[in-house]
C-alpha cells in the first residue's frame, strides 16, 4: 500500500518564533490552549557554521565537541531534553556583546546558562550556542558604607555569601538553593523566605550591566535606561542578558528559627497571611509534611524582632509546638489504627528531616548561620534528584487558598507523598518589573506563592506521568486566574492562557523590536 | 565484507508511536534510525479520531498540526453511541473538537518533525540481542541490510514483526481481529457529520461505527478475522438505512487493519525482553472505542525516555521501561475498567454524566443492551480477568506487571 507516487510535499518546518499559526483542525479545538511547540525540535540552520568562523575570527571559539555539548543536554527539572551546537563559556561582556552581535547578523539562538536550574528546561538549548555565563562569576567590589556588592552575573549565591562573609556582610533574598547564579535568578525573581518583607531577589538589585540582543552593552538602574531595567528584571532573559549585577546587601547576623505545627493546612495558611500582612517576623513560610502535619517555620535577624513576635503574635498563631502536636497526633493515630502507615511515614520524617533543618555544624548559639546552606542541602536531600518537579501557582491573597487546596488534591492523585511550600512575596518594585512575571497583576502589597513538591524518592517515573501532573495544577491556575514562578519552557504553553493575548503580544511586540531575529533565549517564552 | 551500519537506537516503524519515541532520543543527542517497510508517505488504514490528549501531545511535541495532515472535516465533536432499543447518546470531547487525521501524512510529518534518519522501504527481518547490542537484518526487497543498535524499539504497529521475532509463538495465542471501513458515496445521510457514530449492537458486530471523510461516508465493522466481511458489511449498510436513514452508494475504497484488541483489556501488555522493548498498539496499548494514536504517541515517549534513562543511567532497560510504562498501563487500563467507568472519569468525553440526564427508562434500556453487547464476547473469558483487574487496581492502586509479557 505504498502510495509514495502520489506524494506532494508539504512544509513540515515549523513556524517563526512567536507565530502561533491559525488551526485547521478547528477553532474550538483544545479549547484555550495555543498551538505552541513546548518541546521544540532542535535548530540546525545553515548559517550556524558561519557565525562560529565569525566569532573564531574574534579570537572567541565555540566548543563543539560532543562531549562538551551533551554537558548540557538537560537541566535541573530532567523534563526537557536539548543538544546545542556549541558551548561557549563566558569570559567578559565584551565577549557577549560579540557573541550577540553575530547571533543576531546569523540568525543563531544563543540559551543563556547560570547553575542550570531551571526545571522547564528554560536553560536548555535545542541547537544554536549555549553561552555559559559561570565564565564570569567574579566579585568585583564590597561597598562597606553603602551596604552593596557589584560582582559578575555567573557567581553562585553561595559563593557570593561566601565573599561577603568574609566583610561581615551577607546578601538580603537568595533563593533556597545554593548553585543558582546570580544573574539567572535576577531574571526570573528569586524567591527566600524573606521574600514576605523584602520581596524577591531580583528586587534587592540596584543596578544591572546587560547586553541586549543586539549586542549593545548598557548600565541600567532605576534612574539610568530604566526601561531596560525593568524588562531585564523579572523579564526571563527574552531582553537582555545580565553579565554585572550591583546588589543590595546587609549586615550578616545569624537568624533564629521557630517551627509551629498544624493538623490542618487551612489554618497554617491563615496564619501565614496574617503573620505576613502584620510584617511579624523576618522570614515565615509553610512547609507540609501530610494534610494533617504542617509546619509553619518564622524566623528572625534580632532578638528584638523574636521578643516582639512572641510578645504580639504568638498567641494568634493556631499551631502548636513540638510536644503539644505530637501529642494531639499520638492520639489522633492511636484512635485510627488503619493508618498506621501514615503514622510511620510521619515518623520517619520527624527523624530524618527535622534534625537536617538544625544541623548542628551550622547552628552557633542555637541561631543559623546560613540558612541557605542549610536549606539548599535539604531540597537537595528530600526533594532533589535526577528530576526536580516543583509546579507552583502565584496567586494574590484572595485566591490564595483556593489555589493551595485545589493543587494539594490534585498532588494526591499522583503521589503518596510530596510537600507544599508556601511562602509570601513582597511587591516593592514599579508594576512594569512584574508584568508578565510571577507577580500576578491582581496581587495587591504582598503575592502569595505555593510550590507542590512531590517526594520522588528514588521512584522511577515517567516524564509523560510528571508532565500530566504539572499540567493539571496548571490548569488551577487558569481556573482561577493565576500567575506561575515557572511559566517559561515547557510550560509556556500556559502563558497566553493565564496572561492574555493583549499582555503577549504588547511583549512580543517589545521583544522584535529589540531582538529582530529572536535569538536571545528562543524557546523559553515564545 | 558485509557493510553494517550504527546507531544508538533503531526503532522499527515509523508511525506515531515510533515518532514519540524518535522525538526523544533525537532530543538528548542520540543517535536514533526508524525503519519502515513502506516508502513514506505510506498509506495507513485507520479512522483518524484521535483523542484531545493526543491532539496536545503532538502540538507540543512536533508543532501546530499543518493542513495537509488532516482529512475533511478537519475535526470531531464527539462520538455518539447507539442501542438497539433506541438510545442514542452524543456526548461531546472534553477539550472540544477533535483532529480527524489522514495518517498517511500526519504519521510522516511527526516522524520527519523526530529528526530520526528514516530508512524507509526497509523491512524488518529480526534481530538477535547480543547482550551488549542489537544486531538487525532488514531488507529493501532486492538485498539485506544490517544494523547495529544499543536498543531496538519496536513500535510496528499491531501485527508486530518485532514481538512474533520476540516470542514466535505469541501470534498463535491471542485472538486477533481485523477491522475494515468501506468509503461510500452519499445518497442521503443523516448521521451528525461532526460526531463518529459507534453502535453497541450484537447483530452488527464486535465493532460497528461510521463517520464522513472527505464527502464520503465510512462504515466499518469488525469480526475475527476469519469472518465473511462481505456479507457483515451489507448488514450494516441495511441497518444504517433502515434505522437511521443513510442511504449510500456504491463502496468506492476499502481499507483494512488488523487489531490486537483485548491486550489492554485484561492487561497483558507486551514490552519486550533485553534491549528489545516493545510500545504502542505493537505492546498492546488501545483505548475504549478502538482509538490508539493518543496511546501510542504517550507510550511511545516513554519508551523513548526510557532508553535516554538506560543510556545516562547505565541500567537495564527493561527495569526502567517497565516502570515507566505502569502510568500509561493505568491511564489505558482504566478506560476498560468496571470500577473507573462507573465511579472514575476514565475518557475523555462523559458517558456516565450524559446517561445520567436520561430517563430511568433510558437508562435501564442501555443497562440490557450493553449486557447483550456484551455476550457474545464471553467465549473471550476476558470478563472475569477484566473483573479481576479492576479489583487488583482498586486495591493496590495499579495492574499487576506480571502479567506482562
Amino acid at each position: 500500500m505504498n502510495n509514495a507516487g502520489k506524494y506532494e510535499a508539504f512544509d513540515i518546518t515549523p513556524p517563526q518564533p512567536g507565530i502561533i499559526p491559525a488551526c485547521p483542525v478547528s477553532p474550538d479545538a483544545l479549547i484555550g490552549i495555543p498551538r505552541q511547540q513546548t518541546n521544540p525540535c532542535l535548530w540546525d540552520g545553515s548559517e550556524w557554521r558561519a557565525f562560529v568562523s565569525e566569532l573564531a575570527s574574534k579570537e572567541i571559539h565555540v566548543d563543539e565537541r560532543n562531549a562538551s555539548r551533551l554537558l548540557y543536554v538537560t537541566d535541573a527539572g530532567g523534563m526537557a531534553y536539548g543538544r546545542p551546537g556549541g558551548v561557549l563559556i563566558a569570559r567578559s561582556t565584551k565577549m557577549v556583546a560579540e557573541v550577540m552581535k553575530a547571533a543576531q547578523k546569523y540568525g543563531v539562538p544563543v540559551t543563556v546558562r547560570g547553575g542550570g536550574l531551571t526545571t522547564e528546561g528554560e536553560t536548555v538549548a535545542f541547537g544554536g550556542l549555549q553561552l555559559d555565563m559561570r565564565g564570569m562569576s567574579a566579585v568585583l567590589e564590597i561597598d562597606k558604607e553603602h551596604l552593596t556588592v557589584r560582582c559578575e552575573a555567573g557567581i553562585y549565591w553561595h559563593s557570593l555569601a561566601e565573599a561577603l562573609r568574609r566583610h561581615g556582610l551577607d546578601y538580603l533574598s537568595a533563593p533556597l538553593n545554593m548553585t543558582s547564579s546570580v544573574g539567572g535568578t535576577l531574571g526570573v525573581g528569586g524567591i527566600d523566605i524573606n521574600s514576605p518583607r523584602l520581596g524577591c531577589s531580583a528586587d534587592q538589585a540596584l543596578a544591572i550591566k546587560i547586553v541586549t540582543p543586539t549586542g549593545e552593552i548598557l548600565e541600567c538602574s532605576e534612574s539610568e535606561n530604566a526601561w531596560w531595567f525593568n524588562r531585564v528584571l523579572l523579564g526571563y532573559g527574552q531582553f537582555g542578558v545580565i553579565t554585572e549585577a550591583t546588589l543590595r546587601i546587609r549586615h550578616f547576623t545569624p537568624l533564629t528559627m521557630h517551627y509551629f505545627y498544624y493538623g490542618d493546612l487551612r489554618t497554617a495558611m491563615e496564619d501565614l497571611v496574617m503573620l505576613c500582612d502584620e510584617d511579624a517576623a523576618d522570614y515565615a513560610g509553610i512547609l507540609t509534611m501530610l494534610d494533617r502535619a504542617v509546619n509553619l517555620l518564622v524566623a528572625f535577624d534580632t532578638d528584638e524582632r523574636e521578643r516582639a513576635f512572641f510578645t504580639t503574635w504568638r498567641k494568634r498563631l493556631r499551631g502548636f509546638g513540638e510536644l503539644g502536636f505530637a501529642a494531639r497526633t499520638g492520639l489522633y493515630y492511636i484512635l485510627r489504627p488503619w493508618k498506621y502507615r501514615e503514622a510511620l511515614y510521619l515518623l520517619e520524617r520527624k527523624r530524618t528531616l527535622l534534625p537536617e533543618l538544625r544541623p548542628a555544624h551550622h547552628l552557633s548559639q542555637g541561631k543559623i548561620v546560613d540558612r541557605t546552606v542549610v536549606f539548599s542541602q535539604a531540597v537537595w536531600k528530600f526533594w532533589g534528584g535526577r528530576q526536580m518537579v516543583i509546579p507552583d501557582l502565584a496567586t494574590s491573597r484572595e485566591k490564595f487558598f483556593e489555589a493551595v487546596l485545589r493543587g494539594n488534591e490534585v498532588c494526591k492523585k499522583y503521589f503518596p507523598h510530596y510537600t507544599l511550600y508556601c511562602v509570601g512575596i513582597k511587591i516593592v518594585g514599579p508594576p512594569e518589573r512584574y508584568e508578565l512575571s510571577c507577580i500576578p497583576p491582581d496581587a495587591k502589597g504582598i503575592a502569595y506563592g505555593c510550590e507542590f513538591e512531590p517526594m520522588l524518592e528514588g521512584r522511577t517515573y515517567s516524564r509523560d506521568h510528571l508532565q500530566s501532573f504539572k499540567n493539571e495544577i496548571y490548569d488551577i491556575g487558569v481556573d482561577i486566574g493565576t500567575s506561575y514562578y515557572r511559566f517559561g519552557g515547557m510550560m509556556k504553553g500556559y502563558i497566553r492562557r493565564v496572561f492574555g493575548d493583549t499582555l503577549v503580544d504588547t511583549h512580543l511586540a517589545m521583544k522584535r523590536s529589540v531582538d529582530p531575529a529572536m535569538v536571545l533565549n528562543r524557546d523559553v517564552i515564545f | 565484507m558485509t557493510k553494517r551500519m550504527t546507531a544508538d537506537v533503531v526503532i522499527v516503524g515509523a508511525s506515531l508511536s515510533a515518532a514519540a519515541a524518535a522525538k526523544r532520543l533525537v532530543d538528548a543527542g542520540y543517535e536514533t534510525i526508524a525503519l519502515e517497510r513502506f516508502g513514506l508517505p505510506r498509506a495507513k488504514p485507520c479512522s483518524g479520531i484521535i483523542s484531545p490528549r493526543g491532539h496536545r501531545f503532538l502540538i507540543e511535541n512536533f508543532g501546530p498540526l499543518p493542513q495537509e495532515v488532516l482529512h475533511e472535516p478537519t475535526a470531531c465533536r464527539g462520538v455518539t453511541f447507539y442501542f438497539p432499543g433506541g438510545v442514542e447518546l452524543p456526548m461531546q470531547f472534553d477539550g472540544g473538537m477533535t483532529p480527524h487525521l489522514n495518517r498517511t501524512y500526519s504519521d510522516y510529518w511527526a516522524i520527519k518533525r523526530s529528526g530520526a534518519t528514516i530508512h524507509d522501504n526497509m523491512r524488518f527481518i529480526g534481530a538477535t540481542d547480543q547482550g551488549t547490542h542489537v544486531d538487525i537484518t532488514a531488507s529493501n526487497g532486492c538485498e539485506e541490510a544490517y544494523y547495529r543498535a544499543r536498543y531496538v524499539i519496536g513500535a510496528d504497529g499491531p501485527n508486530s514483526k518485532v514481538v512474533s521475532t520476540l516470542y514466535p509463538g505469541y501470534r498463535d495465542r491471542i485472538t486477533w481481529f481485523t477491522v475494515k471501513q468501506h468509503l461510500h458515496e452519499i445518497i442521503e445521510c443523516p448521521l451528525d457529520p461532526e460526531y463518529f457514530h459507534y453502535w453497541f449492537h450484537p447483530a452488527l458486530g464486535y465493532y460497528t461505527w461510521s463517520h464522513l471523510r472527505n464527502n464520503r461516508q465510512i462504515v466499518g465493522v469488525g469480526y475475527e478475522a476469519n469472518h465473511d466481511f462481505r456479507e457483515r458489511h451489507e448488514r450494516a449498510l441495511r441497518y444504517l438505512e433502515e434505522r437511521h436513514g443513510v442511504k449510500l452508494g456504491p463502496c468506492n475504497a476499502r481499507e483494512t487493519s488488523v487489531n490486537n484488541f483485548g491486550l489492554s483489556l485484561i492487561n497483558r501488555y507486551v514490552f519486550g525482553r533485553g534491549n528489545i522493548i516493545v510500545t504502542g498498539q505493537a505492546a498492546g496499548f488501545l483505548n475504549m472505542i478502538a482509538e490508539g494514536m493518543s496511546a501510542a504517541l504517550h507510550s511511545g515517549a516513554i519508551a523513548g525516555e526510557a532508553v535516554v534513562d538506560a543510556f545516562r543511567l547505565n541500567k537495564p532497560i527493561q527495569e526502567i521501561y517497565r516502570t515507566m510504562i505502569q502510568s500509561e498501563v493505568r491511564r489505558c487500563s482504566d478506560q476498560w475498567n468496571i470500577f473507573k467507568i462507573l465511579f472514575g472519569r476514565p475518557h475523555e468525553a462523559d458517558f456516565m454524566g450524559t446517561l445520567a440526564k436520561r430517563s430511568l427508562n433510558e437508562k435501564l434500556i442501555v443497562l440490557r443492551d450493553v449486557a447483550k453487547f456484551l455476550a457474545p464476547w464471553g467465549k473471550y473469558n476476558w470478563g472475569r480477568q477484566m473483573l479481576w483487574q479492576a479489583i487488583t487496581r482498586q486495591i493496590t492502586g495499579g495492574y499487576n506487571p506480571r502479567r506482562w509479557l
